[in-house]
């Protein structure tokens, strides 16, 4: 099994391969979430604080415009404090408002309602410097002027920073005074930031050193800070808004959620491939199977053998057409059906059941098939051969016994008339001996009473002569010799007469063709040549015409003629072939003639044999009579042919005897 | 017609007891025979000395259809295309079993056939027809060779004369036709007459008709 190792342990390595590269993946993408999720909250706080600045920028503005209205209002009328008193009530970032001389004297001031007046403890010359510092940039540019931020310590130990705005009034075109308004810085982050921006994030207000003046937000939260400044540009003075946000570092867990509907995404198509995968190779597996199917159900259809499957029950489960055809019942009338089947003849049944009991006991038929008899719809019996073997399905158990059937009743029928036609032969041949016998018999009896008789009747005639010398002896010798010639003749009779009753089927001459003659033959001939090893070659030209014969007789002829051959050649014969012939013979004015002929590839006959080949009773074989040739020639010569043989090329001999056409 | 005293009878059969009764038989009617004992030796005295047989007298062959060796039907066969049948008349002498076969021979020219055993002297008797024939067929043979014999010996102008007298013609217009004298002409005529051993010219033309 060493060599089966390598491409499993191939297999699980690239598997773990995948596994590294999907989940390095995974990380990388979880990675990269959490950094895209910073990124957008970086952008976020980014936009906060440029919003934050632009909507300080805009308070900013739009406060100079209402000390600018405060400054050109007419005087007369309203008098300064009373508009500069609903100016503070109305802006809560600012902590006081001055009106100042040229000299930057307080010339006017009125502190905000909301707190408590912040310059009365240090009071307010301590801020001296950054008011002459904004009125400075104030003058400079007949703008709004910014002072640098102060911390203005407070009774309750804290302390506030504060800013001052310094804004010139210019009365026909010459300075005549400012007007100083007092931020405080934290009240600018509290009412001039959208709340929006200070519920998730600290805003604050720093040096550019980084020194942070005032702030305000939402108390720290989350583990992580994400951080914005903003340059706040102002005439005369400038600060970084800081923005500051707590968030939680980006969290595990969505990017892992995300990690994981990625994975299963992955997953899902990767089953989906593999799910197409398999499902086309189960239609490839499929289609291979319907072929398989196709194919054994052509190969069942074309089986002339019938094949049925019964379970272990003895319930037919299968029938092929061949069974069907075969018991003429349709297969739907047979699947499904138990014991005893429809195709038993009832006489069986008891029989059947008791061999049916036996094999599901397990005992398995023996391989060379059971002979039995099945009845046809139509009630006819015919006999059958049985093959049956175990059948096993997929899990090695056994469901029931597939039989193969053969229906041989057509043997069966070939077989009794070829064994009717032999047991006909046979007694032809039987009735031929003796026939011949009584021939032979009556020649060999007629010779000495021939010469019997030729003595007699030459004794009467010298009688006569002597008559004369001496009547009385001669008429006594006379009527003597007569009497010896009247009980030859009579011995003569009796032979005779019993001859004609074995021969008396001698004038059953019929026309008959030449290839019936052989036909009828051919079975026999073909049984001792199956014995003998013999090969029986026929060469009958169809065309030739009927020969005039006493059928039987002649087909006697070609048996003991065939059976000679067959016989002549022996074990060690190279090629064994009879070959049986014929063909039209030589003709002369009155008759025409068909010549058969009978050719081995034997030995040959030898010489001394020769001579006797046709005297009765002579033979070379063990258990012959010795009649065999010696009938067949009387045979032919009875129907005026002539038997003879002649040396077969390259050995064996020929027999040839010749007929008349009809 | 009565057989001539120097008629032979041959006897072909196997069967020496046949044989010897057969010739036996024969001789009680002073007919004398000649023994062959198969249809072998018989063939080879007609070829003898490779000369085909000239018979000088009547004779008839007694044949055993079945025998050893060549078969009295293959005899027969031969004689049949030697156109012998005639001169030689042919008796078969069967047994039971061959008759059919015997009589089919009677129908190609075989004189006739006698079954085994015979019966009184019905065989000799047929015996001594066939033989009548065979002298007749020798004598009609002989006068034919005689005719012959005498018109080889006729001069050319004879045989002219003979011609035109055979036609019935008169001596003067014989003489006309020829041209030649009318005694020329009874001088041909005494002598063809003479050589053709005639007395008449009818009986010439008789003569000559059978030719």
């Amino acid at each position: 099994m060493a060599f089966s190792v390598g491409p499993q342990v191939r297999r699980w390595v690239l598997w773990g391969l995948l596994v590294a590269l999907v989940l390095s993946m995974l990380s990388i993408l979880v990675w990269l979430a959490g950094r895209y999720e910073v990124s957008q909250v970086q952008a976020r706080i980014e936009r906060d604080a440029a919003d934050a600045v632009s909507d300080i920028r805009t308070v900013l503005t739009r406060n100079v415009q209402s000390l600018q209205a405060l400054q050109y209002a007419d005087r007369s009328a309203v008098p300064w404090e009373q508009d500069a008193h609903a100016l503070v009530r109305e802006h809560r970032e600012w902590l006081r408002l001055e009106l100042r001389d040229v000299d930057l004297r307080v010339l006017k001031s009125i502190d905000t309602p909301f707190r408590v007046p912040v310059f009365n403890r240090f009071g307010r010359a301590a801020n001296q410097p950054e008011v002459v510092q904004a009125c400075g940039v104030a003058r400079r540019q007949s703008g709004p002027g910014y002072g640098a931020s102060t911390y203005v310590p407070q009774a309750d130990g804290l302390g506030l920073e504060i800013m001052d705005l310094c804004l010139p009034v210019i009365t026909d075109g010459q300075l005549t005074g400012y007007t100083v308004a007092t931020y405080s810085l934290s009240e600018i982050l509290v009412n001039m930031v959208g709340p929006q921006l200070t519920r998730s994030q600290e805003v604050s207000f720093t040096e550019s050193d980084g020194t942070r003046l005032a702030m305000h937000g939402t108390v720290r939260r989350g583990s992580r800070v994400f951080i914005a400044k903003h340059l706040l540009d102002l005439p005369g003075h400038t600060m970084v808004l800081r923005m500051d946000s707590w968030r939680g570092a980006p969290d595990l867990f969505p990017n892992v959620l995300t990690a994981l509907v990625t994975t299963m995404a992955i997953a899902l198509v990767t089953v989906l491939i593999m799910l197409a995968r398999d499902m086309r190779r189960r239609q490839r597996v499929e289609l291979d199977l319907a072929d398989a199917l196709a194919f054994r159900k052509a190969m069942e259809d074309s089986l002339v053998t019938g094949l049925r499957a019964r379970d272990n029950e003895g319930c037919i489960t299968y029938v092929n057409p061949a069974f069907c055809e075969m018991v003429g019942f349709d297969s739907k009338e047979l699947v499904g059906r138990g014991i005893p089947a429809p195709y038993w003849p009832p006489e069986m049944v008891d029989e059947y059941g008791q061999r049916q009991a036996l094999r599901l006991a397990g005992n398995a038929p023996p391989r060379e098939g059971v002979e039995s008899v099945f009845m046809r719809k139509n009630g006819e019996r015919f006999a059958v051969m049985i093959f049956e073997a175990p059948l096993i399905n997929a899990l090695g158990e056994q469901t029931g016994w597939m039989g193969a059937v053969l229906d041989i009743s057509e043997q069966r029928r070939v077989e009794e008339v070829s064994r009717a036609s032999q047991e006909r032969l046979q007694a032809t041949a039987r009735l031929a001996t003796v026939g011949e016998m009584a021939s032979l018999l009556s020649h060999e009896l007629n010779q000495p009473l021939a010469a019997i008789s030729s003595y007699a009747t030459g004794s009467m005639n010298l009688l006569k002569d002597a008559a004369l010398k001496d009547p009385q002896l001669a008429e006594t010798l006379s009527s003597a010799i007569q009497r010896i010639g009247q009980q030859a003749e009579r011995a003569g009779k009796v032979i005779k007469s019993v001859h004609d009753f074995v021969r008396r089927r001698d004038q059953a001459r019929e026309p008959v063709k030449p290839r019936a003659l052989l036909d009828d033959v051919m079975p026999l001939v073909i049984l001792q040549a199956r014995k003998l090893g013999v090969q029986v070659v026929v060469q009958c030209p169809t065309d030739l015409p009927a020969v005039f014969c006493d059928r039987t007789m002649v087909e006697q002829v070609l048996l003991n003629l065939s059976r000679n051959g067959m016989q002549a050649m022996a074990d060690d014969t190279p090629r064994k072939v009879l070959t049986l012939g014929v063909r039209p013979a030589a003709s002369n004015a009155t008759s025409r003639w068909l010549e058969f002929t009978v050719a081995d590839l034997g030995q040959g006959i030898p010489e001394g044999v020769s001579e006797k080949l046709f005297t009765p009773f002579f033979t070379t074989k063990e258990e012959g009579m010795g009649l065999g040739l010696s009938l067949c020639r009387t045979v032919v010569e009875q129907h005026g042919g002539f038997l003879g043989h002649r040396p077969n090329t390259p050995h064996g001999t020929v027999f040839s005897f010749t007929l008349p056409q009809s | 017609m009565q057989p001539t005293e120097d008629a032979l009878v041959f006897i072909v059969d196997d069967d020496a007891g046949v044989r010897e009764a057969l010739a036996w038989l024969l001789r009680s009617r002073r007919l004398p025979s000649q023994s062959f004992e198969s249809a072998d030796a018989f063939a080879e005295f007609l070829n003898a000395d490779n000369r085909a047989w000239q018979p000088s007298q009547p004779g008839c062959l007694l044949l055993d259809v079945r025998m050893p060796g060549m078969s009295g039907l293959a005899l027969f066969e031969q004689l049949i295309e030697r156109k012998l049948l005639e001169l030689l008349p042919v008796i078969f002498l069967t047994g039971h079993a061959d008759v059919p076969t015997a009589v089919d021979s009677v129908k190609r020219g075989a004189f006739d056939f006698c079954e085994k055993p015979f019966s009184d002297n019905a065989l000799v008797d047929r015996v001594e027809q066939a033989l009548a024939r065979s002298a007749q067929t020798l004598q009609s043979l002989r006068s034919k060779q005689d005719l012959q014999h005498n018109l080889a010996d006729l001069t050319e102008r004879e045989r002219d004369v003979m011609h035109l007298v055979v036609e019935g013609l008169p001596n003067k217009l014989i003489a006309d036709q020829l041209d030649i004298s009318v005694r020329t002409v009874e001088v041909h005529r005494a002598r063809v007459f003479d050589k053709m051993n005639v007395k008449s010219a009818v009986e010439l033309a008789n003569l000559l008709r059978g030719e």
